[in-house]
Parts: C-alpha cells; structure tokens; sequence
C-alpha cells in the first residue's frame, strides 16, 4: 500500500512488454540499414515498412502519409515550420497556434515569427476550448498554416479538432494538430477527419523515448528540417531508426486494441479520484472543467499552497505527481496554460497534474485521495504561520 | 532531514557527511535569482550549481529538489539591499538571506515534508542550542548567523563547522564528490557576481536613482574637495576613489543621502568607541542584561573586540567598546560573542548614537554628523 504510486503518465510510460519484445530482433541480429540493398538491409526494410503501414492502419492513414521522426518535439516543429516555409512564398505568411499548445509548437512559431512570419494566438475559454469566434476571425487566408492541440497535456482538455480543421480547410489553410496526449484517448481517424498534420510521441504510449512520428496528408507541402538522404520521401533525411519505428507501431496498435476499456477505467479512475480530493478539500479547483476532457489528467490547486513544495512532500510520500511545466533547473514556473486559461497567480502555481495510466490502480487512487488531502491540510496550517 | 544544497563543496559535503551517518537526507537547492542561465561558474543558482547539487544527491542517495524562491528573495533580500544603499548605508544581503529565505522560508518547507531538521554548509557549530562559531577562524561564518529564530538552533545541523574548508575539501575528495572538491570559493554576494552592485541598484532603483548620482566629497569641515558618481559606491572606511592631494590619506567618514554628500577624513575620524545597532536578536535564553560584558565583532573578518551592553531599548541595543574600531558602518552587522558562544546582533544604526547623549569626545563615531 505505501507504493511507491506514479501518476505521471502525461509525462512518459513504461514501456509495454509486447514492444520490447517487438524491437528486440532490432536491436540484435536485425540491424541492418534499410536503404541497403542486400539481405541484412532487405530485413530492416521490410520490418520498417511493415510498421510503417501498421502506423498509417492505426491513423486510418496511407502509408506514404506517415513520416516517422525522433518524438513529439521533432513532429511538431517539422509539421509547423516544414509547412511554413513551404507556404510562405505563395503569400501565406501567418502562423496560428493557440496559447495552451506545447511548448515544442509554440517556440517554433515564435520562431518563425524571428524568420519574418505573422504570429497569431488562438484565445481559449476559462475550460480551455479554443472560442470559435475568435478562431473565425484569425484563421483568414493569408494563413499557412494553423495548429491546435487535440488534447492538452498540462489539463486534459479535448479541442473538437475535426470541426476546426474543416472550417481551416474551407479557407485554404493548413491544419495541423498535436496529438501526442490523444492518441489511444480519442478516435483519430483521418480517413474521416479533415486534419493534415498530426504529431504523436512513442514515449506516451508505451514505446520508447525518442520514437516519434507524423501523418503528413498527401498534397501538404513541407520542407525538411534536415538536410542529408532521401530517407522518408526526404522529409526526415538520416538512416532510420528501424526497432523504434517497430516499437512505435505495436505501441500504438496496442493502445487502440485497448482504446475503449481503459478509455473507460481511467474515466471511472479520475472521477473517483477527483471526487475524492474535493469531498476532503471542498475548495480545490479542478483545472479544464466545463469542455471535453480527456481521461487520463486530472489537474488541481489547492489554495493556499505551492505546487514544488505538495510535489516534494507528495514524492517523498511515494506519489509522483508533476505541476507546470519544468524549467531547464528542474525549477518549476507557472504554467503557461494556467496562465491563458486566466487562472490567478496564486492559483496557478499550486497546480498539480496526476496523470493516469497503465500504472494506476484502484489501490493507487485510494492512496492519493487520502494523502493528498492530508498535504494539503498540512501545507495550509504551516503556510498561516 | 532537509539540507539547502548551493551546489557547493560545503553544503554537498554537509549532505555527505549526514547521509553516512545514516540521516534520511532530502537535498534541495534555492533557485534565488534569474540571471539566465548562460553564466559559466556563479556561486549558486545557474544552471550549473543546480546540476552539482543534484550529483553529489545522486551520488549519496538522497532526493534532490530545486525551489523557486526568486520572489521571496527578491521581497526580503534584494528590495533591502537597494534601499540601504539608497540611504547610504551598506547591507549585508547574506544575514537577511539567512534570517528569512532561508531559516523562516526554508523552514517551511522542512515542516511541511515533515523533516525535523535542517542543515546547511555554514562554518559555524550548534552545541547544546547554542550557536557557536566555525572551529576554524579563517572560514567562521557565525557572523551572518545572527538574526535566526532562537527555536531553529534546535533543528539546526552545521556538520562542516567543525572543520577547516581544507578538511572539508579532503571529506570532498575522500566521499568522491569530485564535481564540487576543488570548486572555487564564493567570495561575492550571490547576486552580485561581478561585484558590481552599482549595477544591481540601477536595474532595480533606475539607472537614475539618487544613490548613483553625482555628488560632492566633502571634508569633515565642510569643504568641497571633489565629486563623486554615486554615494552607493562608497562605504564608510573605503579609501578607494576618495579624491587624493590631501597631505594625509583621506577615507570616507561617512555619508549623507539627504545631500548626496560623502565625507571624508583621516584614519583618526573613523575610530568608533559605540555601536548602535536595531532588529536586535539573541540566540540565547535568558537574553544578556544591560552591563553585561560581552565581545563584539562590527565586521566580517574584524577582530573580537571586548565590549559592555550599555543599553537595550526595544529591538535597539547600544555597545561600548574597549578598543576604538575603526569603520564602523551602518548598515553591516555587530554581533555580540561570549566566546566561541554567539549571543546575538543586530544591524548598526551609528546615527542613533546622538553626540548630544554623552559627552563628545573626538573618538567618538563620525558618522554622527550626518
């Protein structure tokens, strides 16, 4: 019962079983480079083919549309800039993202707007659904290209993501989304959804860290980020990365099998937790309330105390929570997406994120709804002093 | 047990030495100022110092956590230190470091992981709730010590003040904490780096402010004698960028905020025979009485002086000394020793001390004229 217990899944997963075992050969006896023409490069081509078509399966994709890269980071910048600079010589100089993205897209269209681009931001509602109105009057056709995550990572919140890359398609533009905390939360399919560029992380899915990947619609102009090889239709020169390409692609075809059932128990999971804490903590604000959530986040502020010190003291009593977004020193600052979603100050940085996975059991909830309380309780009795 | 880690080879070598001796040790680093994080070597805070901290944590098994502290700091330290500049006098940020971000603000956060004690890297000793100073005299840093609570002594561990800094080097080396044995010594103020605090005050006061303005050097009598840039850049006792000619070597006496005015005089001018000193703390229970004998160190380094508690009003407390001490500046501490045992201080307030009260004398403190 003491655990330890993580809650941390919005930052990274353990690795599944099926997908160690999947990239094993690869990272042995396979590994062959797969632009080689004999039979070792033959091994790696096939396998990489094979998941890469597994990949496009999951996505309801084309093969060809899927584009294989060293994380989330990697995607969204390519997806961002690639496209960008692609565009802006056919008078289409505006960038769009909203202000609750991750920081991997908003610092690659600050710069771009460094690079001579029009930097737009996308307003969010207090429950940090982008507010349609204003997404109206933004996305206009001098835009390249817009971006808007489908699910949050500090908060949870699901944005309608086909309705807004269908209405960024009626005005010509380009729509991007970053679905590295949706993927195995909502149904992505983009046979159907209208989307052209979709970012995922192997790393939040049960595949390693460094697997990464993109769906590129045919027809979306992109220049690489990379100059070298032909790789990847020359969208991501460098030899591949053959057992994390494999890994990736049975991560993600596990996390669909599933989809439905944890989908469902991580729901049950984060209302009985999040019930819990309010039952013995009436005044915590639940953070992204009021729109679509997803299932796994659960983000709250307990006035009256401070994020660093309910995570040091929530870790030293074994549940690993995180708060904002970590700075370089391991510092935590306030969270941008607080900010945006006009969260108080105080408020913003008593924000915890418990995040819940593969790893979260009914034992596990039980403990936090008694031992974050409990913490809070204590970090409000010595904060009067 | 929560031990504040700078990244130094003191407080790492505090967190080694606890760790062997089987404390359950929680390491954390103050992140008190942003400065970016590009500036290779500072004393605390960059980027590096965090990351050396948390070696010598993974090196001996302990948690490691990096606490923004930037806004208290700022409120209780930073804002302090430009305004005593502004009123012409000469802070010590380390004391109210010490006092608040560290043994009020820090505390806090020891209570609220449950942790009993706290420790850090300081060369000073607690025996028997008693502060005492560093076994070795070269590195005692009891004298910034003065203004903690008298109930944090006794949560209170100092394990490298009963050593010298080459022992604490060699404890360094022996434990394989390489990444801070041989680090240089920190000798500025944290958030001065480059020793330029003329430079803070101007971030934080304007470039502006009255206290780097132009002003006139003045002699004791009066006398106009040059011009300076800034009062802030002087300290009483400094010798430095006071004008020469003069026969004999002149040294700032004393300054004026009111009228951007620093005096000067000889040597003689600066000898004090009484410190008057407010936010009057003692460490120890039952506190000294008025008369009491006690010796009084007025800064950093300075000899112990013998000395007699000759008033307490409040939180003013008024010392005579035995020996004339020269260059006594407002704004530094006085702090009283018996011993090795330190009694308590407080910040000089040499303008308290009115000539009026007792009969002058010449040796009395200069800065009673301004």
């Amino acid at each position: 019962m003491a655990g330890p217990f993580y809650f941390d899944h919005a930052a990274t997963t353990p690795i599944r079983p099926e997908v160690g075992e999947a990239m094993a050969p690869f990272l042995g006896a396979a590994f062959g480079n797969p632009s080689s023409t004999h039979r070792w490069g033959r091994e790696a081509r096939a396998a990489l083919d094979a998941a890469r078509e597994r990949l496009a399966t999951c996505l309801g994709a084309r093969a060809d549309e899927v584009c294989f890269t060293s994380g989330g980071t990697e995607a969204d910048n390519l997806a961002v800039i690639g496209t960008w600079r692609a565009l802006r010589k056919g008078g289409r100089n505006a960038v769009v993202a909203t202000t609750i993205e991750h920081k991997a897209v908003l610092a690659a269209v600050h710069q771009l707007a460094k690079e001579g681009g029009e930097e737009r931001l996308l307003e969010v509602t207090p429950s940090g659904q982008v507010r349609a109105e204003h997404f109206d009057t933004v996305v206009r056709d001098d835009v390249a290209i817009v971006s808007v995550m489908w699910v949050n990572n500090e908060i949870g919140a699901v944005q309608d993501v086909p309705r807004l890359a269908g209405k960024a398609k009626a005005r010509g533009v380009f729509f991007h989304t970053d679905a590295v905390q949706a993927f195995g939360k909502v149904a992505i399919d983009t046979a159907r959804q209208p989307v052209d560029l979709l970012s995922l992380s192997g790393h939040k899915i049960g595949a390693p860290k460094g697997a990464g990947a993109m769906f590129i619609r045919r027809g979306t102009p992109i220049e690489s980020l990379f100059h070298g090889g032909s790789q990847d239709r020359g969208r991501r020169p460098g030899t591949e990365n053959v057992a994390f390409a494999v890994g990736l692609a049975t991560a993600a075809e596990c996390a669909l099998r599933e989809h439905d059932a944890e989908c469902a128990r991580l729901t049950a999971l984060r209302d009985r937790l999040e019930s819990a804490i309010r039952a013995r903590v009436p005044d915590i604000v639940v953070h992204g309330v009021g729109g679509m959530r997803a299932p796994h986040i659960l983000n709250v502020s307990a006035p009256g105390t401070d994020a660093e010190s309910m995570l040091m003291a929530l870790d030293l009593a074994g549940i690993a929570a995180s708060g904002g977004s970590a700075c370089q020193s391991g510092s935590v600052e306030p969270s941008h997406v607080l900010v945006a979603l006009g969260v108080p100050a105080e408020i913003a940085g008593a924000a915890v994120r418990l995040s819940l996975g593969a790893l979260t059991t009914d034992a596990a909830v039980a403990r936090v709804a008694e031992v974050f309380p409990t913490l809070v309780a204590k970090a409000r009795g010595f904060a009067a002093v | 047990m929560l031990v504040a880690m700078s990244g130094g080879v003191d407080s790492s070598v505090a967190a080694a030495l606890l760790a062997r001796a089987g404390y359950d040790v929680v390491g954390v680093t103050m992140k008190l100022y942003h400065d970016g994080d590009t500036t290779p070597d500072r004393p605390c805070c960059s980027l590096d110092s965090v990351n050396d901290a948390r070696r010598v944590c993974e090196a001996i098994g302990a948690p490691h956590y990096v606490l923004n502290m930037q806004q208290p700091f700022h409120r209780d330290v930073v804002r302090d230190f430009v305004a005593e500049y502004g009123r012409g006098r000469t802070p010590i940020p380390c004391v109210r470091c010490n006092t608040f971000t560290k043994f009020r603000d820090l505390l806090r956060t020891a209570d609220r992981i449950d942790a009993r004690l706290v420790a850090t890297g300081h060369y000073a000793r607690v025996t028997d709730g008693v502060l005492h100073t560093g076994l070795d005299p070269a590195k005692d840093q009891s004298y910034f010590l003065w203004g903690l609570r008298r109930e944090v002594l006794s949560r209170l561990l100092l394990p490298v003040g009963a050593q010298t800094k080459a022992e604490t080097r060699a404890v360094a080396r022996e434990l394989g904490l390489r990444m801070v044995a041989s680090k240089p010594e920190s000798q500025d103020i944290c958030f001065v780096p480059d020793g330029d605090h003329a430079r803070v005050i101007a971030e934080q006061a304007g470039a502006d402010a009255p206290a780097l303005a132009r002003g006139n050097v003045v002699t004791m009598d009066g006398r106009v004698i040059g011009e300076h840039d800034g009062f802030a850049r002087f300290t009483v006792g400094q010798r430095k960028g006071v004008p020469g000619g003069s026969r004999e070597a002149l040294f700032v006496v004393a300054i004026r905020p009111d009228t951007r005015e620093v005096v000067v005089g000889p040597r003689e001018a600066l000898a004090g025979l009484e410190v008057a000193a407010r936010e009057l703390n003692w460490l120890v229970a039952p506190a000294p009485a008025v008369g009491d004998r006690v010796q009084v160190r007025v800064r950093h380094r300075a000899p112990l002086v013998p000395g007699r508690i000759a008033q307490v009003t409040g939180d003013a407390v008024r010392v005579e000394l035995e020996a004339p001490q020269f260059a006594i500046a407002p704004g530094q501490s006085v702090v009283l020793y018996d011993g090795e045992r330190v009694l308590g201080g407080g910040v000089i307030d040499s303008r308290e001390t009115e000539p009026a009260r007792e009969p002058a004398t010449t040796r009395r403190l200069p800065v009673i004229a301004a």
